[in-house]
Formats: structure tokens, C-alpha cells, sequence
């Protein structure tokens, strides 16, 4: 934050070097002395996490990779493939995405279904997340809602670059996701049993005017759930 | 609340394990002294007799040992993990815990292993034209006058060897002279003291000139100057104390704190001598070559005399500064902390224990005020930013050489008026309590809530 620093010469006391060193001296004791007696919160919600007052000390670090901080709400994390209530992907390997994202990342080779109500499915759907520029591009492409980045996570680090190629096995996961308008709800699927069809067209919603507000709102696999399973492990742990 | 009580009980068991690691030091050198008693007896075949040489010699060995070996030497290897701990507490930071025995990261201790693993197996570059013998030199000649300024600090106080346990039915009481933790007892102490550490500026000056490189050399070139210049204010801020206690030996100064002035108050030389503390510590700070005084090192400028070092050799040099902050915290504590009196309850701990519990207690007591001293620096490295070098020489020759100076005449004059240190006393608490209300008061009031709001306006925030 800045303020204005009148550029005057030092007065007689602060020339005096000494006087003011004891002060900072004292404060930097004040810290040392905190910390050195009071631990921590470690919540695993590190949001609530207390700082500062008495019985806490001021320290913010988060020992990263045992605890993390979570991402915002509308972060544009790892790619996932949306998958639909029967397990299989919402693509319908349009091209879209591979056409719009610019890093040229996407990779797909489309197949038929021979007993679905939509005509192609991706056989291979890759994304190379080292060349991929985060933009979301491809999310917004997607007339289909196929491909989302709300995992809330980044990409993890490998030692390896071919474990930076993520493809269609490992894409496809998270919450599922029916709209009204989706063919196999609206006609029909012979791989689908009558019964797991009403149950998928009870849960359907009518497909969203701004994707990115529900996008970002994804219930069961946001930062919060990701705070919230924390918190259980950490329940657990103590039982 | 965990932590609370864990620190407190942490604290317990270091105060208690350094009373109980002062008795062993007593203990060792009572018998290598009888040790090497008994071989005089074997080798002149003479058994039986006690003769006080052989057990002062002895006794001295084993100072060596315990005092330099382990004590110094341990307190600077801990002291690079607590360079790391203590400023990461002091910013709000956890510190290095990484390294995990038995998943729990033991205060970053084991990272002392790492770091002496790391340096040994690194390979030795060496540049090409490097002055071979001097550039070989240099490490040794920056690390063994700071080793040997601790011979003439007096850890304990003087025990007779009878005392000790075990001992007693061997050799009669005062019979002996008394071991006391010091490994020299020179009569010229404190000069000792201002000889040696002016060798130190050898080996950097040394290491900057042989390794054949601008920057070394440049640092090494500002290491004399600084070094040279802080020389003058080191000794002159000690000339008070040698008035105040009428000695160069630093165990006769140290029990000359033990007496009181106004009944209750010992004479302890910060009390007598608050600006030749100050002084001193400033002096001595330049001395480490440790932030603010790192102009020497200067990492993001010039890196430093021994930039062309690797591996052991540079790991010498960067043990040498931080066995220098321990052997200075010894002096300052001999000086002007009081030494091994423990000062707390010493009165009754002396009537109620037996000698040599007594004397590991006043140990113990001298080495965490070491380690408060220690902490002292640390804190003050962590505080400060470098100074720039015309700062460094004004701070010296403008600030620290004439408050000496005036020390040396103030305190010699009251001491003339006043032999019985009394009014001295007066004198240095006055100057404490002025120190404190200049530090207390507020010097220039800091900018207003409303300036800032001001400063986002005009700034366009
Ligand atoms: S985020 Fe951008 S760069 Fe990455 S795959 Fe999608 S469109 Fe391509
Ligand atoms: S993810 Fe979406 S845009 Fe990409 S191919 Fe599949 S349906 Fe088309």
C-alpha cells in the first residue's frame, strides 16, 4: 500500500541509529516469541483457519502439498471429460474444442455407437496438458457441455512427459451431467435400461443461458467439497 | 496451548540437560586430569603421588576438548539450522522441516547432516589462476583465529578437583590448583583477544586476493577496510570494562561481577557499562561479517570473497562465521552479562549445593546466556537490511568510536571520583533508562489513516 514518504533527512534521533534498531528489535521479538509458543491452526479447512490472536501464531504458511489452499470458485483447473449417468462420455467428438483451442492440444478420433441415438463418440479423445494454455477455450466451444475445467485442481506434476497426455480414460470423471435436450434422454437408448432412463430424465435440467455461472457452481467436485472431504480425512485421522 | 506447554517443558529439559553437560564437563576434566596423573606416576615410577601438574595439564586437555570441540563447535553447526528456524519464526514462516526422521522433523536438526553430506562430496573447482598455497590457506586462516579466540573465555568457575565426584578419596582438598572451565588463563586476556581477532581478517582478505577473481577481491578488500575500521571501536569499547574491574583476564573480570553495588544489584558490566555493551555488540557484529556488516558477502552484488570456494573449503569459511557469533557471544557474556554467576537465587543455590553442582549450575547458567546472546545477533542479522559502505565507516568512525571514546573517559573519571563502582552503577542506569526513553519516545509521527486515503486519490488507485 502506498503512502507518501516526505523525503526529509533524518532527525537527530534517527541518525542515532540505535534508538530505532531496539524498537524493531522489539518487534521482531514479539513475532519469534509467538511463534516460537503458539502453534498453528491447523484446520484442514484452511480458509478458517485462525491467525494472530491469542493461542495462535502468526504464521500463514501452508505445508503445501499436505495442505492446499482451494482454488477459487471459477478457477480453470485440469480438463475433464463430463461423463452422463451411464458412464459414458457427453462428447459427441464434434471437433469444436480441437478446433478452437489454440495451443492445437486437443486430439480426437471419432467412432460410432451402434446402439446409442448419437452418431459419434470419441475412440481416442487426448488433450497434452503440457502445451495447453489454459485459456478455456475449448470449454466454451463445447455445444455440448462435454468438456469442463471445474475440477478445482491444476495438473499434477510427473516426472515424465507422457504422463503430462491425458487421454479419454483419464478425462473422463467427476460429477455426471443430463440436460433435457440430450438425444439419448429425449429418444432413448437401447444401452439404457427403461427404468435408469426416467430416473436420468427426472434429473436432467433445461441447459443453462450462461454455461460458465453453472459451470462454476458445480455441485460435489468444487473447492468446497475438496475442503470438506479434507475435513473428513482429518475427522477420520483422529478416530 | 500443546505447543505452549511443550515449549515450556522443552525449556525445562535444556536448561536442565546444560547444567547436566556442564557437570560432565567438570567431570571429564577432573579425570583426565587424574589420567594423566596417573601416567606421570606410571612413566617415573613413582605411584601414589598427587602432583598439581599433571592434573592442571590434563585438566587443560580436556577443556580443549569439551569446551572447543564440543561446546563451540557443536553451538555453530546448531547454529545454521537455527539461522534458518529463528528467521523463519521472526518472519512468520515454518522453516526447513523436509528432511523428517521418523516423520517427525526433530526442529531441522537432521538438516546438519545434509548440509555437512553435501558439502563433503561436492567436488573441489579451484580457478585456474589462483595463487595455489595462499588460495589453500585461505579457509584455515579464516577459521582458526575464530576458533581460538574461545581459549580465553571462562566457561565455569574454578572447582577444586576434590569436588568432584569420585575424586575425593584420591586427591585431598587444596592440594591442587582449581580447574575451571578455561582453557588459557592468560594474564593478558583481553588483549589475547584483540591480537587474534585481528588475524581473522587474513583469511578473507586472503581467499579474496588468491582465487584470481574481480569480485573476490573486491570483497575481500571491503572485508579489510570494514574489518580494520571496526577494529578500533572493538577495543576501545572494552578499555571501560578493564577500568570498571581492574583487569585484562576475563575469569578475574567475571567474578569481579559478582559483587554488589547498593546491597542486592550485582555490578554486571551491562549495568556498569550499557554503551560499551552497545558498542561492543556493534563492533563485534561487523566483526561476523553477518547482514547488516555483509559487504564482504554482498550476495546480490558481488557474492563474496570465497565465491571462487566449493564444497568443504567454502564450508569452512561459512563455519568459521558462525562459530565466530558463538565465540563473541562467549565474550560478551564474560564481559558484560556476568559470566558464569547465575545470578538468579545464586545466593541460596551456593548454600544449598554442593560445590560442584554449584559450579555446573554457573555453567550451565554462562552457556544459555551464550545462547541468548546468539539469539541476540541472529535477531539483529534478521533485522536489518546491508548497509551501504559509506554508512558502514560513518557508523564507525562517526557513532561507535567517539561513544567509545567518551565511554573510556566518563567511566575513568568516576571511577576516580568513586572507586566503589557505586556511582558508575548510577551512571549506567541513568544511561539505560535515557537509551530506553529515547527508544520509547516516538520520534516523527507516522503517516496519518487520512494520508493514505489521501495517497489513493492522488495516486489514482
Ligand atoms: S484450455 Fe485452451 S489451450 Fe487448453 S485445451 Fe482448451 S482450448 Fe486448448
Ligand atoms: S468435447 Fe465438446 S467440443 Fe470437443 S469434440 Fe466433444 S462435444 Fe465437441
Amino acid at each position: 500500500m502506498p503512502y507518501p514518504l516526505k523525503n526529509q533527512p533524518a532527525d537527530l534521533r534517527e541518525s542515532m541509529y540505535f534508538p530505532e534498531i531496539i524498537r524493531g528489535f522489539g518487534d521482531l521479538a514479539r513475532h519469534f516469541f509467538k511463534n516460537l509458543f503458539f502453534s498453528r491452526d491447523r484446520n484442514p479447512d484452511v480458509l478458517a483457519r485462525k491467525r494472530g490472536g491469542f493461542g495462535y501464531s502468526d504464521n500463514v504458511t501452508l505445508q503445501y502439498p499436505e495442505e492446499r489452499a482451494p482454488y477459487p470458485p471459477g478457477y480453470r483447473g485440469l480438463h475433464r471429460l463430463v461423463p452422463r449417468e451411464d458412464g459414458r462420455p457427453r462428447c459427441v467428438a464434434c471437433y469444436m474444442c480441437a478446433t478452437a483451442c489454440p495451443a492445437q492440444c486437443i486430439y480426437i478420433e471419432a467412432g460410432e455407437y451402434a446402439d446409442d441415438p448419437i452418431e459419434k463418440y470419441p475412440v481416442k479423445f487426448v488433450i497434452d496438458e503440457m502445451r495447453c494454455i489454459v485459456c478455456g477455450f475449448c470449454v466454451e466451444a463445447c455445444p455440448k457441455d462435454a468438456i469442463r475445467m471445474d475440477s478445482g485442481e491444476h495438473t499434477p506434476p510427473s516426472y515424465e512427459r507422457a504422463a503430462q497426455i491425458w487421454d479419454q480414460k483419464r478425462l473422463l470423471r467427476g460429477p455426471s451431467v443430463s440436460y433435457q435436450y440430450d438425444p439419448w434422454l429425449r429418444r432413448g437408448s437401447p444401452s439404457i435400461s427403461p427404468e435408469k432412463l426416467e430416473e436420468m430424465r427426472a434429473r436432467a435440467k433445461p441447459f443453462p443461458s450462461v454455461a460458465t455461472d453453472e459451470a462454476s457452481q458445480t455441485p460435489g467436485f468444487s473447492v468446497r467439497a475438496l475442503a470438506q472431504e479434507a475435513r473428513e480425512r482429518a475427522e477420520a485421522a483422529k478416530r | 496451548m500443546n505447543r505452549f506447554v511443550g515449549m515450556l517443558l522443552f525449556f525445562a529439559g535444556v536448561v536442565a540437560g546444560l547444567i547436566a553437560l556442564s557437570a560432565g564437563f567438570y567431570w571429564v576434566a577432573g579425570w583426565l586430569g587424574w589420567g594423566f596423573n596417573a601416567l606421570a606416576n606410571a612413566i617415573s615410577g613413582t605411584p601414589g603421588v598427587v602432583s598439581p601438574g599433571a592434573i592442571s595439564f590434563g585438566a587443560s586437555v580436556a577443556n580443549i576438548v569439551t569446551l572447543l570441540l564440543v561446546l563451540v563447535m557443536t553451538s555453530g553447526a546448531l547454529l545454521t539450522t537455527a539461522e534458518r528456524k529463528w528467521s523463519a519464526m521472526m518472519q512468520n514462516r515454518i522453516g526447513a522441516n523436509r528432511i523428517k526422521v521418523f516423520g517427525s522433523a526433530l526442529g531441522g536438526v537432521p538438516f546438519l547432516a545434509a548440509d555437512a553430506l553435501k558439502m563433503l562430496t561436492k567436488e573441489s573447482v579451484e580457478p585456474r589462476g589462483r595463487t595455489r598455497l595462499l588460495y589453500q590457506l585461505a579457509p584455515a586462516l579464516a577459521f582458526a583465529p575464530v576458533f581460538a579466540l574461545f581459549a580465553i573465555v571462562p566457561v565455569g568457575m574454578d572447582l577444586d578437583p576434590s569436588q568432584i565426584p569420585g575424586l575425593a578419596s584420591r586427591i585431598a582438598s587444596g592440594v591442587v590448583q582449581p580447574i575451571g572451565l578455561q582453557i588459557a588463563r592468560l594474564d593478558a586476556g583481553l588483549l589475547y583477544l584483540f591480537a587474534i581477532s585481528s588475524l581473522a581478517v587474513y583469511g578473507t582478505s586472503l581467499a579474496g586476493w588468491a582465487s584470481n577473481n574481480k569480485l573476490a577481491l573486491l570483497g575481500g578488500v571491503r572485508a579489510s577496510s570494514q574489518m580494520i575500521s571496526y577494529e578500533v571501536s572493538l577495543g576501545l569499547s572494552l578499555v571501560g570494562s578493564m577500568i570498571a574491574y581492574r583487569s585484562l583476564q576475563l575469569n578475574e573480570i567475571v567474578v569481579a561481577q559478582g559483587q554488589s553495588v547498593f546491597g542486592g544489584i550485582p555490578a554486571v558490566g551491562i549495568l556498569l557499562q550499557p554503551v560499551g555493551f552497545l558498542v561492543f555488540f556493534a563492533s563485534a557484529f561487523a566483526e561476523t561479517k553477518r547482514a547488516p556488516f555483509d559487504l564482504p558477502e554482498g550476495e546480490s552484488e558481488i557474492v563474496g570473497y570465497f565465491i571462487e570456494y566449493s564444497g568443504m573449503k567454502f564450508g569452512l569459511m561459512f563455519l568459521a562465521e558462525f562459530v565466530e557469533v558463538a565465540v563473541l557471544s562467549g565474550i560478551l557474556t564474560a564481559v558484560f552479562l556476568g559470566g558464569w554467576h547465575p545470578y538468579l537465587f545464586e545466593g541460596w543455590l551456593q548454600a544449598n549445593l554442593s560445590p560442584f553442582w554449584f559450579a555446573a549450575v554457573g555453567a550451565g547458567a554462562f552457556i544459555f546466556k551464550m545462547t541468548l546472546m546468539m539469539w541476540l545477533q541472529f535477531t539483529v542479522r534478521w533485522l536489518l537490511p546491508r548497509f551501504r559502505f559509506d554508512q558502514i565507516q560513518k557508523l564507525c568512525w562517526k557513532i561507535l568510536l567517539p561513544a567509545a571514546l567518551v565511554n573510556v573517559f566518563v567511566t575513568a573519571l568516576v571511577l576516580l571520583l568513586d572507586p566503589s563502582m557505586q556511582l558508575l552503577a548510577v551512571v549506567g542506569a541513568v544511561t539505560i533508562v535515557a537509551i530506553a526513553a529515547i527508544t520509547v519516545a516516538v520520534g516523527r509521527a507516522p503517516a496519518p489513516e487520512a494520508g493514505h486515503g489521501a495517497a489513493h486519490v492522488v495516486a489514482g488507485h
